[in-house]
């Protein structure tokens, strides 16, 4: 047995991947690209958001709140900000340390609201890097959902967080809608309650260098996420989606679902999907996926799925990921009915996301985004 | 034709290896190999890796974290995993300083 010793790590950090957190952008060092965490991302493009970029801009942010959902800006030391998360890379502890105002969106315990509350993320212009912080936190058996829309030009770093109390249910979409020229980096980070239900959809089209990391953690038993992305890569663009669950909680459940296209010279997509279930994490049930058209030559895709897996008694734990191009079989089948190509591949595009749009909850998104993938299938 | 820009000093680069410098946003790689001047992207088409860290040998150079060597004629990988060629450009020594062309289209 002696010899044994040390021979299996029993205490170390639960994912390699996240093993630094800290508030403290001094405890991590200034990213050089060969970091596992940054080697995918151009680091040239950040516009030393990574480095010591002053966080001087600022963007408008702007909240149509639903009736009964009340949004605030608050100052630094609220005690209700920074309990969701840890900062786990230096630009996101940058954007904590760094920025001015936070918004704070705040739901009722109980309250039902069926109309979604806005918030819009309006880029100024690049020169100036950008921090934000929001939290949004709903209150123990209350269901809401929020869309945060970010548009225009800017170079931007920020935080949200989304504390879901015991039995709530939120669904969020996240649309990063920027101009061709805005960097963000954005972490957000979910907090979900016990038997509580959430729902989280990212949309990436727009953006030079957009790079999200959603994070899950279970804050009692019986919680479920579904995290859901879709993405359009264009020529220069990179679309970049780091997901984090950690199961540490007995029987929760995770679902993540990303799917995307790209199209052009040096469209580049990454996503690295990291799922932990903790030893005391039994019953856990989790799959996730990736999928990626590529429908051009020129094109990168880089998709990173790993399980870590602490314990036997799990109800399932999957992963798959696969890229490749229209299927020649697929076209033909339409091609063979009529269907001219163009046409045929806009259809198959099309019931490739279709499955994904079809569950965004709130309608005017789904109508949104359904238009924004049309108008990208232009050939 | 594209202006020729100032990239650095000649005798900053080494006799036989390269330097990494900026020509406006671009990274450029001035390599030396058996005497003639080259100028290619300073980045790996695998991964972001500046090829100017790399050694020089046989008329290519060698990106030091997989191996794949691009000819420094063409920009061309001559094996894997880089299948990608690297973009070149022109290059001209006027006095003591080595000056670059970009074309319009190349990336920051």
């Amino acid at each position: 047995m002696s010899v044994l010793q040390g021979a299996v790590e029993t205490t170390g950090p639960v994912s390699r991947l996240h093993e630094k957190g800290s508030f403290d952008p001094a405890d991590f060092g200034v990213p050089t690209g060969r970091e596992e965490e940054w080697r995918f991302t151009p680091l040239r493009r950040l516009r030393g958001l990574h480095q010591e970029a002053p966080g001087d801009g600022s963007l408008g942010v702007e909240v149509t709140a639903a009736p009964g959902v009340t949004a605030e800006n608050t100052k630094r030391g609220d005690p209700r900000l920074g309990r969701a998360f840890t900062p786990a890379d230096r630009v996101s502890a940058r954007a904590y340390a760094g920025f001015g105002e936070a918004t704070v969106i705040s739901v009722p315990a109980g309250l039902e609201s069926a109309e979604p509350t806005w918030v819009t993320v309006r880029g100024q212009g690049t020169a100036e890097a950008a921090f934000g912080h929001t939290v949004v936190e709903v209150g123990a058996n209350a269901r809401a959902s929020v869309v945060i829309e970010q548009v225009g030009s800017a170079t931007f770093a920020d935080n949200v967080e989304f504390v879901v109390g015991d039995g709530a249910q939120l669904s969020v979409v996240s649309l990063q809608d920027w101009a061709d020229d805005a960097v963000h980096l954005s972490h957000h980070a979910l907090l979900v309650g016990r038997d509580a239900r959430v729902t989280h959809t990212v949309v990436s089209l727009g953006g030079d260098l957009v790079r999200l990391a959603p994070s899950v953690r279970y804050a009692g038993p019986g919680g479920d996420a579904e995290l859901r992305g879709l993405y359009f890569a264009d020529a220069g663009q990179h679309l970049e989606h780091r997901l984090f669950v950690d199961h540490g909680e007995r029987n929760c459940r995770s679902r993540v679902s990303y799917k995307g296209a790209l199209r052009g010279q040096d469209a580049h997509a990454v996503w690295i999907g990291d799922v932990a279930i903790r030893a005391e994490a039994t019953g856990t049930d989790t799959y996730e996926y990736n999928r990626n058209l590529v429908l051009s030559d020129g094109t990168r895709v880089d998709s990173v799925p790993n399980l870590e897996i602490l314990t036997g008694e799990v109800v399932g734990a999957g992963h798959a990921s696969a890229s490749g191009r229209l299927e020649d079989q697929h076209l033909f089948y339409l091609m063979a009915r009529g269907i001219p190509l163009d046409e045929a591949r806009r259809l198959v595009i099309q019931g490739f996301f279709g499955q994904l749009i079809d569950q965004i909850e709130v309608p005017q998104v789904r109508e949104r985004v359904s238009a924004a993938i049309e108008r990208e299938l232009t050939w | 034709m594209s202006e020729f820009i100032r990239a650095c000093a000649l005798s900053e680069v080494p006799e036989e290896g390269a330097v990494g410098v900026e020509v406006g946003t671009v990274p450029v790689a001035i390599v030396r190999a058996d005497g003639e001047l080259y100028a290619i992207r300073d980045v790996c088409s695998h991964e972001e890796v500046p090829l100017s860290e790399g050694e020089v040998y046989d008329h290519t150079v060698e990106c030091w974290l997989h191996g794949s060597c691009f000819d420094l004629r063409t920009g061309k990988p001559t094996g894997p995993p880089a299948t990608q060629a690297v973009p070149t450009y022109q290059v001209k020594i006027d006095g003591d300083d080595v000056f670059v062309a970009l074309p319009e289209t190349a990336q920051p």
